[in-house]
């Protein structure tokens, strides 16, 4: 299964932190910083697997038995890198890692759709969107859904998805994190 | 309301960023309750992000979740399926699993896929969730005319549950089959295929029924990643091993591996690279000679520029080298260790940083490659490799080449040297402080036992490992070791290098000191043993220098044995004040260690010393302490390798009995100690003198133990003492006292009479043995010495290297072990221990201690079942519950139905005042029929299970007779009243009538 989806940008601040099992604040800022300086060394002509930073490390006993091929501990992180965003993936051994490649895929081009030419800001200004496309492909860890034509389908569903500043959290320039990062760049 | 929402989401924006929001769930609830879709998603997306199981307000939120579960519209019901996961607890999933249930068959597929995946993680907090949803989601992926993405997420969530009890699907391969043959959805067939690869171990017929369409599969797919998982399914499902006729095995074992190749050379994605690799590292252990033909392209991998498929690549490499191209790839390695500019600029750079920001990670030297390749660019395109990624590399060739107890060297002064270039190469990212290393090691220490923590000592391991076991290449090994030696301590190389080279030099010490015989320059040695840069070293390193030094200096004064001059007198007194002026600053080193050994060897020399100045030049063979006595003290058997398994086999001489007891007369002491009621006061005494008890309880405990058990006994039938009481109340005393004792927190609670007492083991086994224990009988080992040339694989593997036209024939000495067993019950040993941690009682508590974040705890599942056989006899409760409601139900409905029928009846009799004598006839037997067949109904429901005809069907049986007995009314009926309905209403005495009917009935 999934354990977590996060999506950071360029330098580390994150824009979506889904964990599908219960972590507390401060473990999951570790994470996600730990898991950024590992992902922002690493250059494009890198493969897309990271190692298992320090916090999710086991020990190799307890990974992995003979009897058993899976278990329980996330041992795959999967990202991908689109303009200024990182997209990580964290999975058990359950997956497949070329497969989650393509579900990041997915994921991206679902948000392409629904908003036309998605950039960081539009995800800044539309996490709750963001958060409803992911609800439709993965729910409790397990993907639910990978057709793309049905993604955007159900989160168009749910209401309209609007672009830039048009929906609500006017306030967001007071946050300070839209330092224009990617304005306006296409994904693709 | 809106701005409540608007204010939520903001702050769901702020919690992202690690600010803590658990305060205003009760805000969350709240907007969770608006009656708008738009607000109430903001709502149920920050109870995602914000709330944990302690979360109180989830109490509250029980019935809003209930109520939306149920509510009409698909995405206002989408968002509690989307939300539970995340803050399901076992009574959540308690109270919600009869709302959730009946949304599986939703007529929105969109709902009922993420029902499915709701119900899994249900399943793993609460795993009863299963017995009733299982059928349900097994109909959803039996039935062909399902939505194919709801198909797809039960496939997905089936190969989940799948490898936790893999017996219980294997019901479902046919249809997963089916799925697989013409799915035609890729991530649905990559999820089958896993699940099959759990499957086919239980299931061996799978594999011949699976083989064609996977290898058609890898054949003809176009995916990628459907390729690469068909193979992986291949390689974990133990298919490549399972195919019955090599021939078949071997033939998908090479296709796999060419597809292998091909997606790492021709297509030049770096993630296919990488996979591929990982699919190697699977295969390489069941057919190591398919990969070592691809060893070309591996070898291209190590040079990759990307650090992880360099890591995977050089994995393999200890998997694939064999006795052909060990040479070739270490050298390989070596090469580009060398060319690679030490790192260190960089590595300072993230010293410092880590240091001041964040002790946490050095990962900034993970990868330096961006800002060194200007630097680097002059140097053969060659990047700086981070320091992590040296020790890999030298572990990985030490791995190498020690594999099989070096059975792939053919030549081991190549060896040597190779040990001693490593030695130059290993990084100098110190572990100059444990702290450090345990950041930047990490990798290594996950993968490295203790004594090869670090490259150095790995090294220093290996030297020392060859010294001892390749007798004919010791002297080189020595002269090795000697030129280590001093190099660290005329120039202080490895001061200089930091407290990274150290580890070598403990093990460099050793292999001095121990084979100094063959070593042609022992002054040199002992120049460089008592280096004053020395003392600067690491306690553990000088312990292994002083260990050394007297053995240096006994063979020097053994070379000289025969001419004892003055000159060498002078020069010995000369050698030992050196020694002296080296040890007196040691005595008072800060390491309790250092100061022990050093002080001992001090007083040895002082005495070496007075012996050689007392000793006069007449005698022509030199002081007897240092030509005799001290030799001897270092001297004796040559050691050999022992295997780590050797000393639990040591076998137990049959003349020690450990069960034995030790004094025989002892159980007849105690008796008589348990006699006397002095004795038994004395004892007691004895008892709180040497258990120290505080004073109060030895007041009183004793005096009233001793009272207590002088109650029973006539004090003068135990003042006698000779007549020894049956041992009846003996073991009453006996018990007494032990009942006594059981509570007293320092009293050792014994069993058995004659292991009462604490005796030390060794008094046990001596003891046993008799008093003069002679050492030599003790069975240790036979040590079978050096002669033994070890190949592996016996005379084949021996003939093929004598073809070898080899140069020198080396004898790799064994790990010594005991001769009548052989290695085969220590590796089964070895293998029982395994498995013994794995499955044993402290499994639990380890995967408690070592879970890891983010994990999922699923072990509740694991011990659930879904066989199907099962399920009828062990229902869940609500679902018995829900059985007999309805039967019950059923019954009521059938007892009201005949009332009023019966009513009906009596009105019509009623009706037809003056109807013959027939009509009461027939009606005096229908009472009659009527009060038997309600009595039936009551009989029935008040014991649920029917002897004549228990069973899943007794409802429906129930039902039929009911009904027949409703028709043989009906068919009586016409014949007594005309069919007039209006009737009964009107007739009062009837209704009355039909009270008292139903008086009989409830009777």
């Amino acid at each position: 299964m999934i354990n977590a989806v996060l999506v950071f940008n360029n330098s580390g601040q994150p824009r979506l932190t889904k964990f599908y099992t219960q972590l507390d604040t401060s473990v999951q800022q570790r994470l996600i910083s730990e898991i950024f300086t590992l992902v922002a060394d690493r250059s494009s002509s890198a493969c897309n697997f990271l190692p298992l930073p320090p916090l999710l490390a086991t020990t190799p006993s307890a990974a992995a038995t003979p009897t058993q091929p899976h278990n329980d501990t996330p041992s795959l992180i999967t990202y991908r890198h689109y303009a200024t965003l990182y997209f990580i993936l964290i999975s058990t051994s359950t997956e497949s890692p070329l497969a989650l490649l393509d579900l990041i895929q997915v994921f991206v081009e679902a948000l392409d759709r629904l908003f036309e030419n998605v950039c960081e800001l539009d995800l800044i200004f539309n996490f709750e969107a963001l958060h409803a496309t992911l609800g439709e492909m993965i729910v409790g860890g397990v993907v639910v859904e990978t057709g793309l034509d049905k993604v955007v389908r159900g989160v168009r569903e749910q209401g309209k998805v609007k672009k830039r500043r048009e929906v609500g959290l006017g306030g967001a320039d007071g946050l300070g994190v839209v330092g224009g990062l990617g304005m306006g760049r296409g994904w693709r | 309301m809106d701005l409540k929402a608007t204010a939520l989401l903001k702050l769901i924006y702020l919690e992202m960023f690690g600010h803590d929001m658990s305060w205003a769930s009760f805000h969350v609830l709240e907007v969770m309750s608006c009656p708008r879709y738009l607000q109430k998603r903001v709502g149920y997306l920050a109870a995602v992000q914000s709330f944990r199981p302690d979360t109180e307000v989830l109490m509250l939120a029980t019935n809003l979740l209930k109520k939306d579960v149920s509510s009409p519209l698909a995405p206002t019901m989408s968002l509690p399926l989307v939300t539970l996961p995340h803050i399901i607890t076992s009574s959540l999933a308690l109270s919600l699993l009869s709302d959730l249930l009946p949304r599986l068959s939703h007529s929105n597929p969109n709902i009922r896929k993420k029902t499915v995946a709701t119900l899994y993680r249900l399943a793993l907090v609460y795993p009863d969730t299963l017995r009733s949803a299982w059928p349900k989601i097994k109909d959803l992926l039996m039935d062909e005319d399902e939505d194919s993405s709801v198909t797809a997420a039960v496939v997905n969530v089936v190969c989940e549950l799948g490898w936790r009890r893999p017996r219980d699907f294997l019901a479902l391969a046919p249809r997963l089959f089916d799925l697989l043959v013409d799915g035609g959805n890729n991530w649905m067939a990559i999820k089958i295929i896993k699940l099959f690869a759990t499957l086919t171990p239980l299931e061996p017929r799978l594999i011949k029924k699976l083989l064609p369409p996977l290898t058609k599969l890898i054949r003809t797919t176009p995916a990628m990643s459907l390729l690469y998982e068909c193979i992986n399914g291949l390689i974990q499902g133990g298919i490549l091993e399972g195919t019955d006729g090599a021939r078949e095995g071997e033939e998908i074992a090479s296709l796999c591996v060419g597809k292998l190749r091909g997606m790492i050379v021709v297509e030049g994605d770096p993630n296919l690279k990488y996979v591929a690799l990982l699919a190697f590292n699977k295969i390489v252990s069941s057919h190591p000679h398919l990969i070592s033909m691809q060893q070309d392209v591996i070898i291209g991998c190590i040079d990759d520029p990307d650090v992880s498929i360099r890591l995977q690549a050089l994995d393999l490499g200890s998997g694939m080298v064999n006795i052909d191209n060990m040479i070739a790839v270490v050298e390989r390695l070596m090469q580009q260790l060398r060319n690679a500019p030490i790192a260190s600029r960089r590595v300072d750079d993230g010293r410092s940083h880590t240091v001041s920001v964040e002790p946490a990670a050095d990962s900034d030297g993970e990868d330096p490659e961006e800002t060194l390749r200007p630097a680097a660019e002059s140097q053969d395109e060659t990047t700086a490799l981070p320091a992590e990624y040296r020790t890999i590399i030298i572990h990985q060739i030490l791995d190498m080449c020690s594999k099989d107890t070096y059975s792939n060297i053919t030549d081991f002064e190549w060896y040597i040297d190779i040990l001693i270039q490593l030695v130059n190469l290993v990084p100098i990212t110190g572990q100059s402080t444990p702290e450090l290393y345990g950041s930047s090691g990490r990798t290594l220490k996950n993968s490295s036992t203790s004594h090869e923590a670090d490259a150095s000592s790995a090294i220093g391991w290996e030297l020392r490992n060859v010294a001892v076991r390749v007798s004919t290449v010791r002297a080189e090994a020595v002269r090795a070791a000697n030129s280590l030696l001093s190099v660290s301590g005329s120039e202080g190389f490895f001061a200089l290098k930091g407290a990274g080279g150290e580890g070598i030099l403990t093990f460099v010490a050793w292999i001095v000191g121990e084979y100094v015989d063959g070593s042609v320059s022992s002054y040199h040695s002992l120049d460089s043993l008592i280096h004053p840069k020395v003392q600067s070293l690491s306690p553990m390193v000088i312990c292994a220098y002083l260990q050394a030094i007297p053995k240096v200096l006994t063979s020097i004064v053994s070379q000289r044995l025969l001419d004892w001059s003055s000159e060498h007198k002078t020069m010995m007194s000369l050698l030992v004040a050196r020694v002296i002026h080296f040890l007196e600053p040691l005595a008072m080193h800060s390491n309790l260690e250092v100061q022990e050994r050093s002080i001992e060897l001090l007083e040895l020399m002082r005495v070496a010393s007075q012996a050689i100045t007392s000793h006069g030049l007449e005698n022509d063979r030199g002081p007897l302490l240092l030509t005799r006595a001290m030799p001897q003290l270092f001297t004796g058997f040559e050691l050999n390798p022992v295997a780590p398994t050797a000393q639990r086999k040591v076998p137990l001489p049959d003349d020690l009995d450990l069960g034995a007891p030790i004094n025989k007369s002892l159980p007849r002491l105690l008796q008589l100690a348990d006699q006397g009621p002095l004795a038994e006061s004395e004892a007691a005494e004895f008892d709180s003198f040497y258990n120290k008890r505080p004073l109060p309880r030895v007041a009183t405990g004793p005096t009233f133990n001793s009272l207590a058990s002088l109650g029973p006994e006539p004090s003068s039938y135990q003042q006698t003492g000779d007549s020894i009481p049956d041992t009846d109340t003996v073991m009453r005393k006996r018990n007494q006292r032990r009942e006594r004792n059981k509570d007293d927190p320092f009293y050792i609670g014994n069993d058995d009479v004659s292991s009462g007492t604490s005796t030390p083991f060794h008094d046990i086994l001596r003891s046993a043995n008799g008093e003069d224990v002679d050492v030599d009988s003790i069975p240790i080992m036979n040590l079978d010495l050096g002669d033994k040339t070890l190949t592996a694989d016996g005379s084949n593997m021996e003939t093929r290297r004598q073809k070898r036209r080899l140069p020198k024939k080396f004898d790799i000495v064994k790990d010594e072990n005991i001769e009548y067993e052989d290695s085969g019950v220590a590796q089964s040993e070895t293998a029982s221990m395994g498995t013994m941690n794995d499955n044993g009682p402290f499994q639990q508590a380890r995967d408690k201690t070592k879970k890891s974040l983010l994990q999922v705890d699923s072990r509740g599942l694991g011990s659930f079942s879904l066989d199907n056989s099962e399920s009828v006899a062990e229902q869940l409760d609500i679902e018995r519950q829900e059985a007999q409601d309805t039967e019950m139900a059923k019954a009521l409905a059938e007892v009201e139905r005949l009332r009023l029928e019966m009513q009906r009846a009596s009105e019509r009799i009623q009706a037809t005042d003056g109807a013959p004598a027939e009509g009461t006839l027939v009606k005096k037997k229908k009472k009659k029929k009527l009060k038997q067949l309600t009595g039936d109904i009551e009989a029935q429901f008040r014991k649920p299970n029917p002897e004549a005809d228990g069973g899943p069907v007794r409802g429906s049986q129930d039902a039929d007779a009911t009904l027949i007995a409703k028709k043989k009314k009906k068919k009586r009926k016409p014949e007594i009243t005309r069919p007039d309905d209006e009737k009964e209403l009107r007739a009062f005495e009837g209704g009355q009538d039909a009270s008292s009917f139903r008086s009989q009935a409830v009777l």
